[in-house]
């Protein structure tokens, strides 16, 4: 098999469990907290590095921003091997009881986005793979890390629903709020149903960076490191526990 | 009105009122259900009894318990739904049949429903179609674990919920197949005509809900109907009900 297209990868190169910032320096972060790590490939903004994590092999790949970026990675990842994507981010938070920051679980996702209306008709649901949530609740509560899991609103354009949008973005945010939508994301609404129907694993953790409903408040740039660290910890031991239960005999028939 | 009477009164169809039902309530399509939950109760008594609206309120091993049937189809289910809510539910469990199409999933296995397609209209009344219809994950956690309790084999994944039956069934007119093959291919487990709005309606209130569904052959076999539905309903009611129990113990009834 040639290398992908745009992640540069043969199968071989990445572990089972990749985890998707869209950030491409995030990726390093990431990296940083496995037991070791190498670059393995880097091509526009995909970059992405390989190591173990308490003897599982793991690998980060970095998206870039939004669902066609995201769905071009998790298709190439598939092909060379990936099953199981944990995506490490930030949102803005649409509940303005969230705390900020502060760390979301996604449940499932609104599909706001493009991308994954191009694969799937809109009545399909993005939930997040329950085993793969779970295991992230469980990591939190075992690291005394306080999460809330929910929905995110999965969408393209930043500058239509953020705080530095210029158009009224919270009268596009009233249906979401209304219905407890915790935050709003660009990638997950592409992911969960791509890697559902791929019969892969997906969930998400994102740091709430700023509220919608509180524009003034801000969080200092070091309580947002400290969240992001806190999501990566939990993240891998989120993918700890998945790589523990699928090796082990459970009566459990997953798809 | 205020809502607040709207919350008191007794529910136009489901004909009760606050204090009727348990916290956790499993919800049938089928009326003839509920005699069934009744029937696995240490104490059980019937509620209320109107159109296809029957309920059961009772108790086992010291949890109450509430079983209300709510139709076929998601137009009256929703009504159900929302009454519900409105005179105190906090976790609703749908405890339904449904039609496989997956290959590789048996006669006498259950269905945890983690989300639905939302191939309904009911729900698109309430939220546009990009919100997803998602089951909450402590129903599914609390079916999984009555599941395993109980030794009986679950599948974990997401079902279609549609509207027309005489479309996607085996006496459907036409090639049936041809509108189903895109569902198998996106790995949905099997149709149902219900989940959807139950889990759409639920999560945009902050109630609980969820789904386990009692599976036959896949509905494209000639077997489809070879199967002990009856055993299997009651297997599925019991693990409903262990599920409600797990709620109670976890403080998730209320």
């Amino acid at each position: 098999m040639e290398k992908q297209h745009h992640i540069d990868l043969l199968p071989g190169d990445v572990g089972e469990i990749v985890f998707l910032p869209g950030d491409i320096n995030r990726a390093a972060v990431i990296a940083g907290h496995f037991d070791e790590a190498s670059l393995v490939a880097h091509k526009r903004q995909y970059i992405t590095y390989t190591g173990t994590y308490q003897g599982i092999k793991v690998s980060v790949t970095s998206t870039g921003i939004g669902g066609p970026a995201v769905a071009i990675a998790v298709e190439e990842l598939i092909k060379v091997g990936a099953r199981k994507f944990i995506r490490i981010g930030t949102g803005g938070a649409l509940q303005k009881w969230l705390p900020i920051p502060s760390l979301i679980v996604g449940t499932a996702a609104v599909r706001g986005d493009g991308t994954s209306r191009e694969y799937f008709p809109l009545e399909y649901p993005a939930v997040a793979d329950f085993f793969t949530m779970e295991a992230m609740l469980h990591a939190a509560q075992k690291r005394k890390v306080d999460v809330y899991p929910g929905i995110i609103r999965g969408h393209d354009a930043f500058y239509a629903e953020s705080i530095f949008a210029d158009v009224d973005y919270l009268k596009l945010d009233r249906p979401w709020i209304d219905a407890g939508v915790l935050i709003t994301s660009n990638e997950s609404s592409t992911l969960f149903p791509l890697a559902m129907a791929r019969g892969c694993r997906a969930g998400t953790i994102l740091c709430a960076v700023d509220c919608h409903q509180r524009p003034g408040l801000e969080a200092s740039a070091q309580a947002i490191d400290e969240s992001i660290s806190n999501a990566i910890d939990i993240a891998l031991d989120a993918a700890v526990e998945l790589y523990q239960m699928e090796h082990q005999n459970t009566k459990v028939k997953v798809v | 009105m205020t809502s607040q009477d709207v919350h008191s009164e007794i529910q136009h169809h489901v004909d009760m009122k606050k204090g009727d039902i348990a916290p956790t309530v499993l919800i049938p399509g089928e009326p003839q259900r509920v005699e069934v939950f009744a029937a696995l109760m240490e104490e059980a008594t019937k509620v209320a009894e109107k159109r296809e609206y029957v309920t059961y309120t009772g108790k086992k091993d010291g949890v109450a318990v509430s079983c209300t049937s709510t139709g076929l189809g998601c137009p009256p289910t929703a009504i159900g739904v929302e009454e519900l809510i409105r005179i105190g539910a906090k976790n609703i469990i749908r405890i339904g049949t449904c039609g496989v199409i997956q290959p590789f999933i048996k006669p006498g296995e259950f269905i945890i429903a983690t989300g639905a397609v939302r191939g309904e209209h009911t729900s698109e009344e309430f939220i546009n179609m990009e919100y997803p219809a998602m089951a909450d994950y402590r129903i599914v956690r609390a079916l999984i674990d009555a599941c395993e309790k109980l030794d009986m084999p679950y599948h974990l994944g997401i079902v279609r919920t549609h509207d027309a039956y005489y479309l996607e069934s085996p006496e459907a007119q036409g090639n049936f197949m041809e509108r189903l093959q895109p569902w198998i291919d996106m790995s949905v487990l099997a149709l149902d005509n219900e989940s959807s709005s139950i889990f759409v309606i639920s999560s945009m209130q902050g109630i609980r809900a969820g789904a386990i569904l009692t599976c036959g052959n896949p509905i494209y076999m000639p077997d489809a109907d070879n199967c002990d539905w009856e055993t299997n309903i009651v297997k599925m009611v019991t693990a409903g009900i262990e599920a409600a129990k797990l709620l109670a113990e976890r403080g998730l009834a209320e």
